[in-house]
């Protein structure tokens, strides 16, 4: 690059980025902090990760969290993806409405979408239970993945598609063959961030949980609310450590000819 | 096999078809499970109160007009003001972060994924590691004993300054984003034409990097703004549950003053902000030019 | 009157241990062994009407409100797997219920709720025949106002409001209402984050009753109220705990039994009863009328009702139980009021309609 950016600007950045990391990353130290209380260094210890697997409700919260995560990734990324390929490739009616409308839960403020869904399961007299919070999240990660999996498709060459309907391939073929293994680094991303969302939401899930159905984020809010001990670090911890692990490789599989457009 | 090529076939014939049975599920599900919701919320607010909670039916405006009282009025000014000087603050802060980053050649991704991993870490955790950090027995009060700048401890947790602080640290990632996106587009042969003909950087940032950079701008002050309007865990666990604002306001509603009709009142006007905003913001996205150059 | 609360028996790390690990679910978790000596007769009879015993039970209660063994205990006696969640607040069980949460068994309301869910329909009448061991309760707490007859509810637990201060910190503190008032101790006290004891303190300190509903009894209380917000550096409940033991706060309002689980961590905590008198509640354990399992539900109850069981539960929560046998049991039972502190104790009643008035002075006190 021929423009340089000046220091001052980058003194800033990372202090920035130093800023923005700094909670989370004193958050894991002290998890290693054998001291209880204090904020002074008494020494290193693995006890409160050993003490996770001891804690029935951890290890509940921990099975509830992957089992509404696995599911709603499921079928939002396969929602997500056909909204997606008809927002692609398809010229409808009502186009720029949908588009706004997919819109919409990206940005409402949590409470009205956890009060609403409520509301709704209230009047249905629906049981509050992990069928509910599968349904909110799917509600709240299809318009991510259709992001996601439609900026794929757009910056697509289409030049391929049309080589294999040239060559004789007819539609189901060169889906199968061509767009799908294309498109998959997309797909997977996609479904990636759903799993992320899901086993990281709280107030959705805070309201439409039940018997039984306690996630690891519902779990780390009461656990807070109680008691303060570095067992709660350790469990906040390892959702950050999988969190970072998950989207790296999201990162990695949108990068690619448009970094930009993966990167959201 | 044959049967889903003739299914496929048939169609292809029809465009219309096709496409609304690859959206059929999808966008299904999300009225269920979004819109169809937000009208139940719709419905209660127009309900009577039931005196246990829950509601009995009845049709009455008594919950809006609740709103035009100057408690509840202020309530939202409150909140607006927090939301915006936290969009304010973001931008400031997240420009020049954008702006460097854009200008990171091969260290581009590496910043990226520094910024994109704490969006997605659980908010949760974040405010709570937050709050870890700026107790008066935390992890920043002790840096500051220690090293002999404070002889007491300073008083950072459960002050506006907290809440202030903590949706800046949570939002700063999604201003960011777009902007960068935006500044990233920005055709290089602008600002050298710009040099050739005489600008000096800073007019050819104010002129044509900054304009160039708006819809990103725009996105993210969205992005921002909209989320802070409802946010009630950041004022509640960073601000000590001082401040009453629209999101704490609907949580009680819900919580021990079991008046779920006013509480979803109190929702859908944040909603029907939310969606004058979007509005606007689509308005705007679709008339704007976003190239300068013919 | 000072230092009515005591502190358990239990050493500081074991009673860490303990309170980190409420059951649920139980192969290996905590090998504490619970003495369940059958108690003569208990539950075999009149067995009839709720059909035999379920294999699995729900329970809903608050956290930090049981012994670690109980659940563990009832479970291996009985055979009957137990799922056990938490709430923090009696509005969250309620919401969580209103809203169609189903398939819980056992709740535990507060005194003041029961009407509320009596009216909704929310509890079962309890088969008294399943339950022999009720006769354990300590009279103060038969036949409640709250539920004559306690036709639905068994009591539990009761506690009431007072003064949790740092001793180390705070020389000498005036056992009174009007602490909150006093600006020594600005930005280091706390009330709770509820506006019955917030409002019911201010009403108290003035000589009226915490659930007054005279317009301008409120008046005067709100702007008591508002006088002494700035003095406080946060509205916050039960978790306060924490704060409490890390010093980041002095002085904070706080229920009894929490005062208990805070000094056992932190020795240098206190707790003050105010002279001019404070709210009290009882805690209840009831059966929700479309209990899938009201059996074991009936069962559960019957086995908590029992001395040791009871008294457990009363030693790891800190709070006074309203199991007389089990307090005798106790080697540091919370003592029941005396008839002069009854005095100056007052029940939290439901408000019914009034809530809403309520409501508006706390947005009135939040938004000052």
């Amino acid at each position: 690059m021929r423009r340089r950016v000046p220091r001052s600007l980058v003194a800033f950045t990372a202090l920035c980025f130093v800023l923005l990391h700094l909670p989370v990353l004193v958050l894991a130290v002290f998890s290693l902090n054998r001291s209880r209380y204090s904020v002074q260094w008494t020494g290193f210890t693995l006890e409160w990760y050993r003490r996770l697997l001891e804690r029935p409700d951890i290890l509940a919260a921990l099975r509830v969290s992957l089992t509404v995560g696995a599911v709603s990734t499921l079928v939002s990324t396969v929602l997500g993806t056909m909204i997606a390929l008809a927002l692609a490739r398809h010229r409808f009616r009502g186009r720029t409405l949908l588009e706004g409308l997919l819109y919409l839960p990206i940005v409402t403020p949590e409470i009205v979408v956890g009060i609403s869904l409520l509301l709704l399961f209230a009047t249905l007299h629906m049981a509050l239970g992990i069928p509910t919070i599968v349904v909110a999240h799917v509600a709240f990660s299809v318009s991510f993945v259709t992001v996601v999996v439609r900026a794929r498709l757009e910056g697509m060459d289409r030049a391929l598609e049309e080589a294999a309907l040239t060559l004789g391939a007819d539609e189901v073929a060169t889906f199968r063959r061509v767009t799908l293994p294309l498109l998959w680094p997309g797909i997977l991303a996609g479904a990636l961030l759903a799993f992320t969302m899901s086993i990281d939401d709280f107030v959705i899930t805070f309201f439409v949980s039940g018997p039984g159905s306690t996630t690891l984020p519902v779990l780390i809010y009461s656990m807070a609310r109680r008691t303060i001990e570095p067992t709660i670090n350790a469990v906040s911890t390892v959702l950050v450590v999988v969190t970072t692990v998950l989207i790296f490789f999201f990162d990695r599989l949108t990068r690619g000819r448009e970094p930009t457009e993966g990167a959201l | 096999m044959s049967g889903a090529r003739r299914l496929l076939a048939g169609l292809n014939r029809r465009p219309q078809l096709a496409a609304a049975s690859l959206l059929g599920p999808g966008t299904l599900w999300l009225l269920l499970f979004f819109f169809v919701p937000i009208a139940v919320v719709f419905a209660y607010s127009f309900m009577t109160r039931g005196v246990y909670g829950g509601v009995t039916g009845g049709f009455t405006l008594e919950h809006y007009r609740r709103f035009l009282d100057p408690l509840y009025l202020g309530v939202f000014r409150r909140t607006v003001t927090l939301a915006v000087s936290c969009t304010v603050l973001c931008l400031v802060v997240g420009y020049p972060v954008a702006y460097t980053i854009a200008r990171a050649g091969r260290w581009k991704n590496l910043l990226l994924f520094l910024v994109v991993v704490p969006l997605w870490t659980s908010f949760l955790v974040r405010t709570y590691a937050l709050i870890f950090l700026l107790r008066d027995t935390g992890f920043v009060n002790a840096v500051l004993l220690a090293l002999g700048v404070v002889r007491e401890p300073l008083v950072l947790l459960y002050t506006p300054g907290a809440v202030l602080a903590g949706l800046v640290y949570g939002y700063l990632p999604l201003m960011v984003l777009p902007i960068y996106v935006s500044l990233e587009k920005l055709d290089p042969t602008l600002l050298e034409a710009a040099e050739v003909l005489g600008a000096r950087p800073l007019a050819r940032f104010w002129r044509i990097t900054l304009p160039l950079s708006a819809p990103g701008v725009v996105a993210g002050a969205m992005l921002v703004f909209i989320p802070a309007l409802g946010a009630f865990l950041t004022p509640d666990l960073l601000g000590g549950a001082k401040q009453m604002m629209v999101g704490t306001l609907v949580q009680n509603q819900f919580g021990a003053a079991r008046n779920w009709p006013f509480g979803s009142a109190a929702s859908f006007i944040l909603m029907a902000v939310v969606l004058v905003a979007v509005l606007a913001y689509l308005r705007l996205r679709d008339r704007a030019p976003m190239e300068a150059v013919a | 009157m000072t230092d009515r609360v005591r502190p358990g028996t239990l050493t500081r790390r074991e009673f860490v241990r303990r309170t980190a690990e409420c059951g649920l679910a139980a192969s290996a978790a905590g090998a504490l062994a619970a003495c369940a000596r059958r108690e003569a007769g208990g539950g075999a009879a009149a067995a009839g009407r709720l059909g035999p015993l379920e294999k699995e039970l729900n329970v809903y209660n608050w956290s930090d409100y049981i012994a670690p063994d109980t659940v563990a205990g009832f479970e291996r006696e009985f055979s009957v797997r137990v799922a056990y969640d938490t709430y923090e607040s009696n509005e969250e069980l309620l919401a969580k219920l209103q809203s169609g949460a189903r398939g819980y068994d056992v709740v535990v309301p507060s005194s003041y709720l029961i009407p509320a869910m009596q009216a909704t329909e929310l509890l079962m009448p309890l088969h008294r025949d399943l339950l022999p061991n009720f006769a354990n309760i300590e009279p103060t707490f038969i036949d409640p106002p709250w539920d004559p007859g306690n036709a639905h509810t068994v009591p539990y637990h009761w506690g009431f409001t007072g003064i949790a201060y740092r001793r180390d910190r705070v020389r000498e503190i005036a056992a009174s209402q009007a602490v909150w008032s006093d600006a020594r101790w600005r930005g280091k006290m706390t009330m709770m984050d509820d506006v019955r004891e917030v409002l019911g303190s201010m009403l108290i300190w003035r000589g009226r009753s915490p659930n007054s509903v005279d317009p301008l009894e409120l008046r005067e209380a709100r702007d008591d109220a508002v006088r002494a917000k700035p003095n406080l550096r946060a509205y916050k409940s039960a978790p306060v705990k924490a704060d409490l033991i890390a010093g980041d706060v002095w002085v904070a309002q706080l229920w009894n039994g929490d005062a208990t689980q805070a000094m056992v961590e932190q020795p240098a905590i206190a707790f003050a009863f105010p002279r001019e008198g404070s709210q009290i509640w009882a805690d209840t354990l009831a059966v929700l009328t479309d209990a899938p399992h009201p059996r074991a539900a009936h069962e559960f109850l019957n086995y908590v009702l029992r001395p040791e069981v009871g008294a457990a539960i009363a030693d790891a929560t800190g709070y006074g139980t309203a199991n007389r046998a089990a307090a005798a049991r106790q080697a540091h039972p919370i003592p029941y009021p005396s008839a002069d502190e009854m005095r100056h104790l007052e029940y939290q009643r439901d408000l019914g309609a009034d809530t809403e008035a309520w409501d508006r002075i706390w947005t009135e006190i939040k938004s000052a």
